[in-house]
């Protein structure tokens, strides 16, 4: 009898244990997890609320209204985007479902702080409450004069702070305007351009010389006397099964490191690869995190690439010059270059920089985060010099500011359909890097990315020191 | 304005529930030689919370906000099952005087939650559900005449389990599906599930057989009688009921054994069992996919649990609100997603205050095993005990996606005509052999249950 009592009290503790792993669970679902699992697009009760509460507002890092909702006649709410498509691919749309920070933040945007409160004074006022405020990284007069340089070419345009992941501005082209979606619906989902596409995040490119800087990285890491390795260009070198050609088939003449990088040489690069091997170069590319899931808040593309150590001669040399079968998006190589100026240090790139309450108070606040260390800082020193040439007296030369020095590289991304993809990346001012950029131009003339480059970070560096 | 009283209310009916867990609290104390407060204010308390929780939800439930009027219909509902409640308490205190009284209100509470959730999703379910909890009271009430004549019930175990056979095989030819499990006899108009009635009839099985002590034989029949019956489950599709009756039978196992090896091998084929089981059957398959990930399928295998987290996380920790959430998008909210409706209108901490009423009914349960004399009484109790925990468990886990939902009852809570007979009469025999014991311990009733019995006689 005593042992089966000792039994029957082993039961109740393992009983109780499951009901307080019940609680436990419960406790984590409700704190922890609420955001991420109501706020998936599928729960219908978000689209109930609409009725009797003001959908927060979306604001840019200074304040300005991007999207707000205003009481119309009817008692209803229309959503309204005050600059339109200047923002489109950030703040996205709410009215044909949800993209962008709609989507993204649309719990917190439905949210009622202090709702008890605000229920209160909204019944003397007869108002309804109001959700909360999304304060985005996005400064509007970069963002805007990235869209202007962009014009009408389609193309991307991403801004960031090196040393935070901060988004300035991210603008891509097509474009649409947020105000008119539903109407516009049947053009903007048949267009063969994809105007809903926001290219900075969701498009991939091939990276083309850009691709470089990572190959310069592998050879700093694998090949011990890269300073004094020179190779002689006559403009074309063969390879296994592989011709590669320089631009314009231009004989560069017998270049280091430093006159390859600022030349673009690709012969150069190419035997430089075969020194570094395939299995090493694309160690680098994963080190670099091009496989990495970076978690970023909108809708976006991983890069995907194919090198791997069994790979052939021919597709080495290819990737090496950044042809071939690897693809990245302008928001990647954004933060590729923000490491490399962040003494190797790459950050995870947010565009919400807080939220924002009814009553002015702030709510939950992004932390920078690092991801990863793609190199050290000495070598990341080195890439800033052989970058700095780029812009100084290589083929850069467009993106330079007067009294700031700019590095950066160029890149011309063979397109198969068409004519080439034009790359620009790099940050400035190089000494103590406030600014970084990745622009890409499709099908453009040769270069087209470099002064847009230029300008934004112009515009960028005087906004940030103001 | 009735929008702010709504969000007032939700505070209300947390206070409730959290009031009512600390009398539990206060009565437990008092037993354990602590000193809280008086037990029997605290179960007065208790029962006045519960009309208190009765009132205000069905107020709210019957205002209607187009007219600004009451709905007569939803208020004569309100007040018969509010008379219903108040007649159960009168009537258990007469029939059951030495019953534990956490467990009569725990009872009511589980029960009332359920009228007043049954309504506001579907009132015609809530009225039917009344007059199912109605017929379970008699039951409850005839059972201590009906047990007194047959003094020796145990001799009957060939019995259970031949009926308990009978019945699921019965189900397993001329069962009809509902839900995606057969598990369901028609009879006219009238549809039951008789693995319900099977759950009782299998713990008075193994109570009868483990009262002796169990040899090498009676443990392979035993075992491999009770391995048919979870097979049978299985193929029924009903693998939750599967799944309480084979942790029921591992309890007792082991409770009747004391023997951890045994335990460790059950659980161990049990496991492989499992594998096999998974590998076999596709609706097991469908099950566990739509658990690991309901994200990948939400429109298909992952949609009910899917549907039943936004419930429950959408309004946070104090709930939409009653009558402001939308419980009926999920489906089957009457009976197997019940919770996750009760989290969404009544908030994540009355919800958790639910499954602490279950840990009280649980450790009452123990109490009364641990505190009867007679081996085979003790087995009854800590069996039925066991299996209305299990059932708890496997349906709250599934709705928030602790393990595979499966289409179990919560009891008491959930709609079902057998589900609530069944569980009002389990808790009519745990109640039953509290009463037994005290009646029967040699040492005399314990100074505290007296003590509550003679005041009690004093209140009236």
């Amino acid at each position: 009898m005593n042992n089966m009592k000792k039994s029957v009290r082993r039961i109740f503790w393992l009983l109780a244990l499951c009901f307080f792993l019940l609680l436990g669970y419960l406790g984590k679902l409700v704190i922890v997890d609420r955001a991420e699992i109501s706020g998936n697009s599928y729960n219908i009760r978000l689209r109930n609320d609409e009725e009797g509460i003001q959908r927060g507002d979306i604001l840019d890092r200074n304040g300005q209204v991007l999207a707000t909702s205003t009481l119309q006649e009817d008692g209803s709410y229309l959503r309204e985007y005050p600059r339109g498509r200047m923002a489109a691919h950030v703040t996205g749309y709410s009215s044909v479902g949800k993209t962008g920070v709609e989507a993204a933040y649309n719990f917190e945007l439905m949210s009622v702080h202090q709702e008890l409160l605000q229920r209160l004074s909204g019944l003397l006022e007869g108002k309804d409450p109001k959700g909360n405020d999304v304060v985005l990284t996005l400064d509007m007069d970069i963002q805007s004069a990235a869209g202007d340089l962009l014009g009408s070419t389609k193309g991307a345009v991403v801004v960031m702070e090196p040393s935070t992941g901060r988004i300035l501005a991210m603008q891509a082209y097509p474009d649409f305007d947020p105000n008119t979606v539903s109407g516009d619906w049947e053009y903007l989902t048949s267009d063969e351009d994809s105007p809903l596409v926001n290219r900075a995040t969701q498009g991939l490119y091939p990276p083309g010389s850009t691709f470089k800087i990572i190959t310069a990285l592998a050879a700093m890491e694998y090949v011990p006397d890269w300073q004094t390795f020179t190779y002689h260009c006559t403009g074309e070198a063969d390879f296994e099964n592989k011709v590669i050609h320089c631009y314009n088939n231009k004989a560069h003449g017998t270049v280091d490191m430093e006159e390859a990088m600022a030349e673009s040489c690709n012969c150069y690069f190419a035997a430089l690869a075969e020194k570094i091997g395939a299995g090493n170069l694309s160690k680098v590319m994963k080190e670099c995190g091009i496989l990495s899931d970076y978690g970023f808040t909108l809708a976006h593309s991983q890069s995907v690439m194919s090198l791997n150590k069994d790979s052939s001669e021919s597709e080495l040399v290819e990737t090496s010059i950044g042809q071939g079968k690897t693809s990245v998006s302008p928001l990647y190589m954004a933060m590729m270059i923000s490491a490399v100026a962040n003494d190797g240090i790459m950050m995870r790139p947010y565009i919400v920089d807080h939220i924002q309450y009814a009553n002015g108070e702030t709510g939950d606040t992004t932390v920078p985060e690092k991801l990863m260390e793609i190199c050290s800082p000495t070598e990341a020193s080195q890439l800033n010099d052989l970058l700095v040439g780029v812009v100084d007296h290589g083929t850069g030369t467009a993106a330079q500011i007067s009294g700031v020095t700019v590095a950066g590289k160029t890149g011309t991304a063979e397109n198969a359909t068409g004519k080439d993809h034009s790359w620009f990346v790099g940050y400035a001012p190089a000494e103590d890097p406030q600014v970084s950029v990745a622009v890409v131009i499709e099908n453009s003339d040769y270069g087209k990315a470099t002064p847009i480059a230029g300008k934004v970070m112009k515009v960028a560096l005087e906004k940030l020191a103001e | 304005m009735f929008d702010l009283i709504i969000m007032l209310s939700r505070y209300l009916f947390v206070i409730y529930i959290g009031l009512y867990l600390w009398e539990a609290i206060v009565y437990i104390a008092y037993e354990q030689g602590g000193y809280l407060g008086s037990p029997y204010r605290a179960v007065s308390v208790q029962r006045r919370l519960v009309v208190l929780m009765h009132l205000t939800a069905f107020l709210i439930l019957s205002y209607n906000r187009d007219t600004y009027l009451f709905d007569w219909q939803a208020l004569l509902f309100g007040a018969i099952s509010l008379v219903f409640l108040l007649v159960a308490i009168q009537l258990l205190d007469r029939f059951y005087y030495e019953g534990c009284p956490l467990i009569w209100t725990g009872m009511l509470f589980l029960m009332d939650v359920s009228l007043i959730m049954l309504q506001r999703v579907d009132p015609g379910l809530a009225h039917k559900q009344l007059v199912w909890m109605a017929l379970g009271l008699a039951g409850m009430l005839a059972l201590p005449s009906i047990l007194r004549l047959i003094p020796r019930f145990e001799i009957f175990e060939w019995a259970y389990i031949i009926v308990c056979y009978g019945l699921l095989l019965f189900t397993q030819i001329f069962g009809v599906e509902h839900g995606g499990s057969q598990n369901w006899l028609e009879i006219g108009s009238i549809s039951f599930q008789p693995s319900e009635i099977a759950k009782f009839l299998f713990i008075f099985y193994l109570a009868s057989v483990f009262r002796k002590r169990v040899e090498l034989r009676e443990l392979l029949i035993t075992g491999g009688l009770s391995a048919g019956v979870v097979i049978l489950l299985v193929l029924q599709k009903d693998l939750g009921s599967a799944l309480i009756f084979f942790m029921t039978f591992m309890t007792m196992l082991y409770i009747a054994t004391s023997n951890e090896v045994l335990f460790l091998m059950g659980m161990g084929a049990a496991s492989f069992a499992a594998t096999i089981a998974y590998k076999l059957f596709s609706h097991v398959q469908v099950r566990v996919a739509a658990w690991r990930d309901p994200w990948a399928d939400i429109d298909h295998g992952g949609y009910q649990i899917v549907t039943s987290l936004f419930a429950i996380t959408t309004y946070g920790l104090f709930g939409s609100g009653l009558t402001k959430g939308m419980p009926v998008s999920i489906p089957v909210v009457e009976s197997d997603c019940i919770f996750a409706a009760i989290c969404e209108e009544f908030g994540a901490l009355f919800g958790a205050g639910i499954i602490c009423i279950f840990i009280m009914l649980l450790y009452r349960g123990i109490r009364i095993t641990l505190d009867c004399t007679r081996r085979y009484y003790s087995l009854l109790a800590v069996g039925f005990t066991a299996m209305i925990a299990f059932q708890a468990f496997v349906i709250i886990g599934g709705v928030i996606k602790l393990i595979p939902l499966t289409g179990v009852t919560l009891p008491l809570v959930s709609y079902g005509g057998t589900s609530v007979l069944v569980s009002l009469m389990m808790f009519g025999i745990l109640q039953w052999v509290c009463v037994y014991c005290e009646q029967h311990s040699q040492a005399a009733a314990e100074p505290m249950q007296q003590q509550y019995v003679e005041r009690r006689y004093a209140d009236e």
